[in-house]
């Protein structure tokens, strides 16, 4: 073998390690639709609320959707051919927002039930979980929209804490737009163009 | 001049690179995965799988999820240190030919 067909193989073999590595990393799960789907969740509690004026409307409206969004992930799991492997920071990006969940939970309905609950602290309390959970997010996996979509829950925090009532509730309708909406049909499209690559690459 | 790294036969094999490159990247992965991304047939992933782990670089869990057999494999602490001493191996017999 001369020394050029070598070198060749050697560096063959350095871009199989690079390629592996990353199509090991590389996630095919997609969790744009969880935006908007929580999303289109939060404005059909807050109708409800603003229609009917019925004091459990976010409560069951976060349960509902907390139960239908487990029964589309468990339908897209099994629907996978092949189950995809889990990576340390998937289980942190899950854990952050696993603990965010749980968190809001268990905060929301003692404010309610305490009597204690109003929706400047509402909305502050809301924008900044979710702040955090987009912060952490997106500073694991070095994404500026998402670290974007963070710092405009922690802008809504702020306002919620010295606006009026009706402030306070546009600046609530407007972060969930911008961080929910927009931003999940944004991850949406980014994942769809992966997916796309990737498609070519394995053809 | 100095004396240049050997490559370890071990890891050398491509298929059995590919994998220990791909258990690099995950925390443990099942072997149908293992099987789609690198392509090979079910005997000789499974030869070159058993190769690694009679070397110690990887770990097999075999269990029972929903009464179907699932082998779970996983890159062991010695594998990870292989597969890194292999690169600069690599990266040394290349020498200065790297990123030209």
């Amino acid at each position: 073998m001369t020394e050029h067909a070598e070198e060749l193989e050697l560096r063959d073999r350095l871009s199989l390690i690079e390629s592996m590595i990353a199509e090991g990393r590389r996630t095919t799960e997609s969790w744009g639709w969880t935006f908007v789907f929580w999303g289109v969740a939060y404005y059909i509690a807050i109708a409800w609320t603003a229609l009917y004026h019925w004091p459990w409307a976010w409560l069951v409206t976060m349960a509902g959707a907390w139960v239908v969004c487990m029964i589309i992930i468990q339908r897209k799991r099994k629907n996978q051919s092949v189950q995809r492997p889990g990576t340390t920071i998937g289980r942190a990006i899950f854990s952050v927002w696993a603990a965010m969940g749980v968190s809001m939970s268990v905060l929301l309905p003692a404010l309610g039930f305490s009597g204690r609950f109003n929706q400047n602290i509402f909305v502050a309390v809301v924008a900044a979980m979710l702040g955090v959970a987009n912060g952490a997010s997106g500073m694991l996996i070095r994404w500026k929209a998402q670290i974007s979509a963070a710092l405009v829950w922690w802008a809504a925090t702020v306002a919620a804490c010295f606006g009026t009532d009706n402030q306070c509730q546009i600046v609530f309708l407007v972060a969930i737009f911008l961080c929910q909406i927009v931003f999940g049909v944004y991850a949406m499209s980014c994942e769809a163009r992966v997916r796309k690559q990737q498609g070519a690459l394995h053809a | 001049m100095p004396d240049l790294p050997e490559l370890n036969p071990v890891i050398h094999g491509k298929l059995r690179l590919a994998l220990l490159s791909l258990l690099s990247g995950v925390e443990e992965a099942e072997f149908t995965w293992l099987r789609a991304k690198t392509g090979s047939t079910d005997g000789n992933l499974g030869a070159q799988l058993l190769k690694l782990e009679e070397a110690g670089y990887v770990s097999v869990e075999k269990k029972f999820v929903q009464r179907k057999p699932q082998s779970n494999y996983r890159i062991t602490e010695a594998g990870r240190q292989a597969l890194t001493e292999y690169v600069q191996a690599l990266k040394a017999l290349l020498g200065g030919a790297i990123g030209d």
